[in-house]
């Protein structure tokens, strides 16, 4: 840290007490004429059109009053401080400097880097690693629901095939048993024999049931 | 047509840093607290900051004391790339011992003391004029 010296102490004149007004002075105090009339609207509520207030109509502002020997006081630790304050600055911005430098060329920067490199190409390779891995285990998924695939694709030519099959049996059976009852059918060739048939042979289907479940099938017939 | 430079030239800035007072704003009326902040010339007393170095309780409290801190480290660095205090955080820093003492603040307290003796006077006068007069009559 550095040292600031603080400032000396202030000798007045003897016998004379400077001026003091209630205000502060600003940053360079004129030494123009109290009678020079500053800006008369800087900032404030009012626009450029509105008429002065009743109050302040005949109002000429006045910077307040300087004295002389203050100011010579003044301007003698004014220069002190700004001396000091470039110094410091100087200082600082050589620390700043130096602290870079040091960031970049020194003595740990070496080792920092090459542990930086090392972390760096350990994470790469794990990253491969890894990658390599997923790989793997992607294309050993990627066979298998192929595979799965190509099977369900069988298995449903195999049981479209069957169902084809099936039909075609049943379809046939269906042929044959009709082939079969066509035989008993009534033709015109036919007709006049199986009326003679059903006339000569009479079919009786009629038949009472017992509450014990005898069944008889003698009846009245004519 | 999309305003690209916001876009692409977040950083740029030409315009300088300040050290400088921002008030901290905790919506309370009557009761300000200040932060020191790094910030940009150009940017509102309590805009975007770069940086904060510290603070500034105006108000004193029970003991009396009006708290300051101070991040030195930082401040140095900032300073010496090259940003400004203002007066106020000059007058401050001066105080604390980092910076000299700024000379507005011995002229200050200079002024002060004469008043305050010059008030001292006329009350003595005063008094004396008083006793006098009532030792006359």
């Amino acid at each position: 840290m550095h040292t600031i010296c603080r400032q000396g102490a202030v000798t007045h004149q003897p016998g004379h007490v400077p001026v003091i007004s209630g205000r502060s002075v600003q940053a360079a105090p004129l030494l123009a004429p109290r009678s020079a009339v500053l800006v008369e609207a800087v900032r404030g509520r009012k626009s450029r059109t509105d008429p002065v207030a009743k109050s302040k109509v005949g109002r000429i502002k006045v910077p307040p009053p300087v004295d002389p020997v203050e100011m010579l006081v003044l301007k003698e630790r004014y220069s002190e401080y700004e001396l000091i304050m470039r110094a410091l600055r100087l200082e600082f911005k050589e620390e700043v400097l130096r602290k870079k430098y040091e960031e970049e060329t020194g003595s740990q920067a070496e080792e920092r880097a090459r542990q930086e490199e090392e972390e760096h190409r350990a994470l790469i390779n794990w990253n491969d690693q890894e990658n390599l891995r997923m790989l793997k285990a992607r294309i050993l998924r990627v066979q298998k629901e192929e595979e799965e695939a190509e099977r369900k694709k069988m298995e449903a030519a195999i049981q479209r095939e069957q169902q084809l099959e099936e039909s075609i049996r049943l379809r046939e059976k269906e042929i044959l048993q009709l082939q079969e009852e066509a035989k008993n059918f009534i033709t015109l060739e036919n007709l006049d024999q199986r009326i003679e048939d059903a006339l000569d042979n009479p079919k009786n289907y009629n038949f009472a049931v017992d509450k014990e479940g005898k069944v008889v099938k003698r009846t009245v017939l004519q | 047509m999309v305003h690209l430079s916001s876009f692409l030239l977040k950083k740029y800035h030409s315009g300088y840093v300040v050290i400088r007072l921002a008030m901290a704003g905790h919506k309370q009326a009557n009761r300000p607290f200040y932060r020191i902040v790094a910030a940009y010339n150009k940017r509102s007393r309590d805009g975007k900051y770069i940086e904060q170095l510290g603070t500034f309780d105006p108000l004193p409290n029970i003991y009396n004391e009006k708290l300051v801190s101070f991040n030195f480290d930082r401040i140095k660095y900032w300073i010496g790339c090259g940003a400004h205090p203002t007066k106020p955080v000059a007058k401050l820093l001066g105080l604390s011992g980092f910076f000299p003492l700024h000379p507005m603040t011995v002229t200050e307290a200079e002024r002060r003391r004469a008043q305050a003796k010059l008030a001292e006077t006329t009350a003595g006068t005063e008094d004396s004029q008083e006793e006098e007069n009532r030792a006359g009559v």
